[in-house]
């Protein structure tokens, strides 16, 4: 899967599959990068489903992510098929409340509400 | 390793109006906390001021004198 129109596809149908999706270094469980750990804490506290893929060690993939992007550094979230960067975008927008108010829209359409109340 | 007014000069390059504050989260001199403040932004998305502080400090992200980097961008009026 080396082959960059091959990991294109393969990300366009992680991107698709999860409605918060976080490409990292390192695991949910495991995490090996003290961003990936950032990323993973900001989106335990929402109460939504999220998924991180770990490409630290999958070079061709996170170039082709980079391109993808025009954005050289992990961890890159998607959230509903759209770019939003990391948390250095995503916590001004928490704090405004508006990363909140995409959440419930993002995942509103899909049927899926918070597994804990959002205050 | 970078020091602070080198990393300041960057951005300045790019920004020159920017007011700039650094955090180095280590003590090491490579992991750093920026807050850029520019009206260069203003017509920029959240996404692009980011790129944009990235791309000022890419020697140094290259090379490796900045290892890890949390970018906080704003106005200078707001």
């Amino acid at each position: 899967m080396s082959d960059p129109s091959a990991l294109r596809t393969e990300i366009e149908k992680e991107i698709a599959e999860n409605t918060i999706l976080v490409y990292g270094k390192g695991t949910k469980d495991a995490p090996r990068c003290g961003f990936t750990l950032e990323t993973i804490q900001f989106f335990s506290q929402f109460g939504y489903p999220f998924a991180v893929v770990d490409v630290l060690e999958n070079m061709p993939k996170r170039q082709v992510l980079s391109e993808m992007t025009d954005w050289q550094t992990l961890p890159k979230v998607f959230i509903g098929g759209n770019f939003m960067g990391d948390t250095d975008i995503l916590e001004p927008m928490a704090e405004k409340g508006e990363l909140q108010t995409l959440l419930e829209k993002t995942f509103g359409e899909r049927g899926v509400a918070p597994a804990i109340k959002l205050s | 390793m970078i020091d602070e007014s080198t990393m300041t000069g960057m951005i300045r390059a790019v920004f020159p109006d920017a007011q700039i504050q650094i955090w180095d989260r280590t003590g090491t001199m490579d992991h750093f906390d920026v807050l850029v403040r520019s009206n260069g932004f203003a017509a920029l998305s959240p996404l692009d001021r980011h790129r944009a502080v990235e791309k000022a400090l890419a020697p140094a992200r290259a090379d490796g004198r900045i290892h890890a980097l949390a970018i906080r961008t704003e106005l200078l009026e707001s």
